[in-house]
């Protein structure tokens, strides 16, 4: 596959400063200068540029561009990691502020790898690029106890929920999971995403998950679609 | 063709000359090799270092290995709840699968150990010590001892007793990168590393390299056959890290290592092992003189088998291929027969191939598919009968 090209946001003179110049971050984004994107959207917050444009504008031009070159096997996983490093180093900097401005998050996701698991790397790389979708996602780590999934649910009232697993012995607890969703009254108020090497869109079924993703990206894609779709409301 | 010895008939499949019937490999994880002991009688059903292999060539296995790797033991061993136990290399493993699990939970757990069909929570030995993040922790560490020789010793005894009849590998994985991410530095580490401290991950590379060629050189001048090194770079659909940088960080060093073991036995033989689909090195294992690829995980990125089969199956033998993510665990014994027909025809057409499973046999596989497996095996798997006619 031809490597993507960065696409330059239109228009985006018109919302900076004169003489603000973004290509800086885009490139610091694009080959993980955590420590450069930091400094340049903790500047571009003191020339009073909108915190949604210097999302939009600044952070993910070069983010962008490294997803798509992630999902076309042109980089793998360590330039996606610092690439994601540097954007949540400029995202931390932005998300109080929008916080503040009342701006909504596309949604609430519960992440984490089910009970007996403990690999990571997948999901760890799918909620960068969830936060980076705009997406408030409470991240529990590796080992999770339906119970802890549930209860975490019901408090952040989540949206979607995703568990992650590595091993054939494993997988088998996203169906027990989902079963104790189901048991506790609360599976039809989120929707549920599963990941992870065994997963298959035949697994999809026979677990009852609603949805699954090949790799990070189409993972993302479909939370954004299903996020829109009517499910129960939290009491 | 008349019965070949084990020993012959995997040396023919590497050398690509006519053998009887397909040879055959697999391992198993303590847990399934449990059972299957039982039903034979076999006290003595351990795995890791101390490993018996009296079940596995009674149920037909041609090759009988040792493991001396970095994760050689952790994951056979039993590890309390709560405790972290160290390895040789001084990497830190806990126990996961009990987060929060009460005692009701623990006792359902318990019973499916003993439950025939598939376990269904299956905790899991997983390193929670990494021993190198930093320099201080590199200047500060000890490479184990390649002359080790309650390591070493054990392998006189496997040849002297099985060398006759059988093919003798010695697995030293994880041997390199997976050694470095998974076991000495943790894997987020690692791949950040690559571009914050680069110094640092090639000195535990070369490390590993010099431990891993030393201890190696000590196991060929014991006379076993075939070296193993196991080095998982695949994930699911693509490669963890780029060939390029796989190139630069792992191929120099696995040359030294492997011209090094080629001086003490210029015939020994080399296996590289990778999880996932690994399938843009397969050329670079072949310049650096590796006799066997495997065990191909024929899911995900890597499941043109018959591609890889017609592109690389002159130059290199390869072993595996049989599904354990969903097939094993999860097929009807009539699933499993097909699919092992399907591999037959994939990879053993015309030689050079080992039949394996692509992975440990793990506690999820119930017995019955396990023996569907083995026969099927034998049926598909002999020459001059169909497939392999």
């Amino acid at each position: 596959m031809s490597d993507p090209v960065r696409v330059t946001p239109e228009g985006w003179e018109g919302r900076a400063p004169d003489g603000w110049e973004w290509v800086t971050l885009w490139d610091a984004v694009e080959t993980g200068d955590h420590i450069y994107a930091d400094e340049r959207v903790q500047q571009a917050i003191d020339a009073d540029i909108d915190p949604r444009n210097i999302l939009d504008d600044g952070l993910f031009p070069g983010f962008n561009l490294q997803a798509e070159r992630f999902s076309a096997q042109i980089i793998f996983i360590p330039e996606m990691l610092i690439t994601a490093r540097a954007m949540k180093a400029g995202l931390a900097l932005i998300r109080p502020l929008l916080a503040a401005m009342a701006v909504k998050p596309a949604g609430t996701f519960v992440m984490g790898t089910v009970l007996g698991d403990m690999h990571d790397i997948g999901q760890s790389i799918v909620t960068i690029m969830l936060e980076n979708a705009g997406f408030n996602v409470i991240n529990l780590g590796t080992d999770v106890h339906p119970d802890k999934f549930i209860e975490t649910a019901i408090e952040e009232k989540a949206d979607l929920v995703g568990f992650s697993a590595l091993l054939s012995t494993t997988v088998y607890y996203q169906k027990v999971t989902i079963e104790e969703f189901q048991k506790a009254g609360h599976r039809d108020k989120v929707h549920i995403l599963i990941g992870g090497a065994p997963t298959t869109p035949a697994w999809v079924e026979e677990c009852g998950a609603d949805g699954w993703g090949k790799d990070a990206v189409e993972a993302v894609n479909l939370a954004l679609k299903l996020v829109k779709e009517p499910r129960e409301a939290w009491a | 063709m008349k019965e070949l010895k084990p020993r012959d008939r995997v040396l023919r499949t590497l050398r690509r000359e006519p053998v009887d019937r397909v040879p055959l490999f697999y391992r198993m994880k303590h847990e399934a090799k449990d059972k299957l002991a039982r039903v034979y009688g076999i006290e003595d059903s351990a795995t890791g270092r101390a490993h018996n292999p009296e079940l596995e060539l009674r149920l037909g296995n041609d090759i009988v290995l040792y493991q001396v790797g970095i994760n050689a033991d952790f994951s056979h061993r039993h590890i309390e709840i709560g405790e972290t136990w160290y390895n040789h290399f001084g990497v830190g493993y806990g126990k996961s699968g009990l987060q929060g699990r009460n005692e009701e939970e623990q006792a359902e757990f318990a019973k499916t150990q003993e439950y025939w069909g598939p376990a269904k929570v299956v905790p899991e030995n997983f390193p929670s010590f990494h021993p190198i993040t930093c320099e201080e922790d590199l200047k500060n560490y000890e490479w184990p001892d390649p002359n080790d020789s309650a390591i070493l010793d054990p392998i006189d005894d496997l040849v002297a007793k099985y060398q006759d009849d059988y093919f003798i590998m010695v697995d030293m994985s994880s041997t390199l990168i997976e050694a470095a991410y998974a076991h000495i530095v943790g894997t987020q580490n690692f791949f950040l590393m690559m571009f914050d401290r680069p110094d640092l991950i090639a000195a535990v590379l070369d490390g590993l390299t010099e431990y891993y060629t030393e201890i190696g050189k000590n196991i060929i001048k014991k006379g076993v056959d075939m070296v193993r090194v196991g080095d998982d770079v695949g994930a699911q659909q693509a490669m963890m890290i780029s060939p390029e940088q796989w190139r630069e960080l792992a191929k120099p060093r696995f040359k030294y290592m492997f011209d090094s073991w080629r001086k003490e036995n210029p015939d020994i033989y080399i296996k590289l092992h990778s999880c996932g689909d690994y399938s843009p090195i397969i050329p670079d294992e072949i310049e650096l003189g590796v006799d066997l690829s495997g065990l191909m995980q024929p899911t995900g990125g890597n499941k043109d088998q018959v591609g890889l089969k017609k592109k690389y199956g002159n130059d290199i033998a390869f072993v595996g291929g049989f599904d354990v993510q969903n097939l094993l665990p999860r097929g009807q014994v009539e699933d499993i027969r097909k699919g092992v027909l399907e591999v037959m025809q994939n990879l053993a057409v015309g030689g050079g191939y080992i039949f394996s499973p692509s992975h440990y046999i793990l506690a999820d596989v119930p017995v019955q598919n396990i023996y569907a497996m083995l026969e099927a095996q034998r049926d598909f798997g002999t020459y001059g009968r169909y497939p392999l006619d």
